[in-house]
């Protein structure tokens, strides 16, 4: 598992590690590499010979104060909201998932989904900044309205690759089942074909736990 | 499956350098293509080069070429979104400026069109439609990356007037590095070497075709104690509309049995209103309001005339579905159309009013003895004479022999410009042609080809997608067009549309929570 490289959408390197706790619970934590400390003096100094060539030509120290403060407050907010250390998913068989996330401050978020209300987990396909990417998602569905999509949550902040969401699923998700055709709503007849097709492709990955769950 | 999947996976991270990618697809599938479509117009937009691209694309795919489709979002759709039979779709957000065209910057458009070609491997781009800036778009960047082009123009365009000039000089240059242009008549083609100042050689005429299946004759529907003639188009200036309020109060005047069925919705009605109220004709006038394309037939099998009177076509899909259900089709004699029907199936005038009223009036006689060709007689010759199918064959030469054409390098892709668009506007484009070029240089840098997912295929040679094992191959091209059409005017698309869009829905909207 760990000899293979895995990368994210921008190429960076990232970890992915499996766990198997019991056969009901599973853990996958995807860790980024360390913020590099090259990577925050080229930062630092941009913003600060911007700001000494401003100095330089205003005379004016309030910038020379500002930039640091600047410096300072935007390494603050990127290590607490943007950079993510590590995320990890907890499956727990018949219970439902939790996904957490942490960020290189130690600021933890962890939302539970429980198996009720969980519909499928598929590899879905969007536009991203600018960039079309698959990323993996949750879908959710109402238990009043058992056939419909609720809503999606998009499973890991730190968006894979397609290759990794694949090896992800073919060699950690325990008897990972790719049923491909199966529908997903029983509406209309003529709207088998479009909601087929278009469901298809959205490749699912139900662990064993899911289906029986589904099958009870 | 699984297996294949996972070969594909592995595969990914190797196939790198996506300069290399296309060309060796070609190679491995031998003749097999990877088409990319883009236009600004398609569904759920309604016309004639949306269903065009659509039915083209089902009939690629049916030969076992991979199509997708690049158009701008429509409101709430963007995003990725399948249709039948695998095609895919990718609904971009680019801005909308007019008439359901984006605004060109020529650069703001590349990384999402960028990421379309690399990630789906294609090696063709087909642009459709002159009035699409996306398409002149697209061609200019498929240019920057190094792709074969072919272009479809679907429109005739003037001379004279300031916007038509300016217009055709962004024709010139956008088709300057073209590799193959598509018209539908020889008529547009004309125009459009003449307009974009073309090597004819390079210039194919691939008609539109219709459905016959779709359109057939069914004469109980007809009244026989009148004689009604249909009219379904848009009601626009361009369409004639005008005319039809000239023809409107003098043959109702001739003649008490004659009734007018007016299919469309358009900022002319008003004009056709008018000439209701004027003339109290409300029982014998009936305008219908926007028609969709599954109830054309029903309205044109009530008809016994089929009444065309558009100043400007460059190819009318509309007489060819009205003499496909049995109509006699009387139209003006402009653009392409001449060409699209044999003489003995249209009667042909001037556009004038009076030019117009003689012609009607000879059918009306004919009908009237009785000495026209039945429904079924003339119904059988229509509807081999266009089909899909044949479009989709000979635009599939026209792919093979652009793909074996060498892209230019940008030295002498700036030679050309300045060469064959002038000194001026020549200089301009060619200064945009390279900044364009830097600007991929930069995506490059920031998002290399070889970390750029591949997706995977849903159409041509190495499809994952298991076509459904029933007699749809033979009803295909009937089914093609009924599903078209269920897609975009049933409520259980629309359904269907709204469920999809849970699923499909753009990324960044879930990225806040």
């Amino acid at each position: 598992m760990e000899d293979e490289a895995f990368t994210d959408i921008n190429g960076k390197a990232i970890f992915l590690d499996c766990q198997s706790h019991s056969s009901f619970c599973r853990e996958f934590t995807v860790s980024s590499p360390k913020v590099s400390i090259g990577k925050v003096m080229v930062y630092t100094c941009s913003v600060w010979l911007l700001a000494y060539a401003v100095f330089f030509f205003t005379q004016n120290t309030a910038v020379l104060s500002s930039a640091i403060l600047i410096t300072l407050v935007g390494m603050m907010l990127h290590i607490h909201f943007v950079k993510v250390d590590h995320e990890s998913l907890l499956v727990i068989g018949s219970l439902g998932i939790q996904v957490s996330s942490s960020y290189a401050s130690g600021r933890e978020t962890t939302t539970f989904i429980e198996m009720s209300k969980i519909k499928d987990i598929v590899i879905n396909e969007a536009i991203y900044m600018h960039q079309i990417i698959y990323y993996l998602c949750v879908l959710l569905k109402d238990p009043s309205e058992p056939n419909a999509v609720s809503s999606v949550v998009p499973l890991f902040q730190v968006r894979m690759m397609h290759n990794v969401l694949i090896s992800q699923m073919e060699t950690c998700f325990w008897k990972a089942s790719l049923h491909l055709e199966r529908l997903y709503f029983p509406g209309k007849a003529s709207n088998k074909h479009i909601v087929n097709h278009s469901i298809l492709f959205l490749m699912n990955i139900v662990s064993l736990s899911f289906r029986v769950q589904s099958r009870g | 499956m699984g297996q294949r999947r996972r070969a594909a996976a592995v595969k990914n991270p190797s196939s790198q350098g996506v300069s290399g990618g296309p060309a060796e697809s070609v190679r491995v599938s031998s003749r097999k293509h990877n088409i990319c479509m883009v236009s600004d117009f398609f569904y759920p937009n309604m016309g004639g080069v949306e269903s065009h691209i659509y039915q083209l694309s089902q009939c690629l795919i049916e030969k076992g070429h991979k199509v997708v489709i690049a158009t701008h979002a429509y409101g709430r759709r963007k995003g990725v979104r399948y249709l039948t039979n695998g095609l895919k779709v990718y609904y971009l957000p680019l801005q909308v400026m007019y008439n359901q065209s984006t605004a060109t910057t020529c650069f703001h458009s590349l990384p999402l069109l960028r990421c379309v070609f690399v990630r789906e491997r294609i090696t063709v781009v087909h642009a459709h439609s002159s009035f699409s800036a996306m398409a002149h778009d697209a061609l200019f960047h498929a240019k920057t990356m190094g792709l074969n082009t072919v272009f479809t123009d679907h429109s005739l365009f003037g001379f004279a007037d300031v916007s038509s000039v300016l217009t055709n000089k962004l024709l010139t240059v956008s088709l300057c590095d073209t590799n193959h242009i598509v018209c539908v008549s020889y008529t547009s083609k004309e125009n459009t070497v003449l307009r974009a100042a073309l090597d004819p050689e390079i210039v194919s005429v691939i008609p539109n075709a219709v459905d016959p299946t779709d359109f057939t004759p069914d004469p109980s529907q007809r009244q026989d104690d009148r004689i009604t003639i249909v009219v379904i188009s848009r009601l626009v200036y361009r369409k004639g509309i005008d005319l039809l309020g000239g023809i409107i109060p003098e043959l109702c005047l001739k003649h008490p049995d004659l009734h007018f069925l007016i299919g469309g919705e358009g900022p002319k009605r008003i004009v056709l209103e008018e000439v209701r109220e004027k003339y109290q004709l409300h029982d014998r006038v009936r305008l219908l309001g926007a028609l969709e394309h599954k109830d054309v037939r029903g309205v044109l099998v009530q008809g016994h005339i089929f009444l065309n009177t558009s100043l400007t076509e460059a190819f009318c899909m509309a007489i060819v579905e009205g003499a496909s259900c049995g109509l006699q089709v009387v139209s003006t004699r402009v653009g392409g159309i001449p060409e699209v029907l044999p003489e003995d199936l249209i009667t042909l005038c001037e556009p004038t009013v009076r030019s117009l009223c003689a012609g009607l009036e000879a059918v009306i006689t004919r009908q009237r003895s009785g000495s026209v060709p039945s429904p079924a007689s003339i119904h059988a010759r229509v509807q081999n004479l266009y089909t899909w199918r044949n479009v989709a064959e000979r635009t599939e030469k026209v792919y093979d022999r652009v793909a074996g054409e060498e892209v230019l390098a940008l030295d002498r892709r700036l030679q050309r410009l300045r060469a064959h668009c002038g000194p001026v506007a020549g200089s301009i484009f060619a200064f945009v042609a390279v900044l364009d070029f830097l600007f991929l240089l930069l995506l490059q840098w920031l998002v290399p080809d070889r970390v750029m997912d591949v997706a995977v295929d849903t159409t041509g040679p190495r499809r994952l997608w298991r076509q459904e094992k029933s007699s749809k191959n033979e009803a295909h091209s009937k089914g093609a067009t009924r599903r078209a059409a269920e897609l975009h005017h049933s409520d259980g698309f629309h359904a269907s549309a709204s469920v999809l869009a849970a699923y499909m829905m753009p990324y960044y909207l879930y990225d806040a929570d």
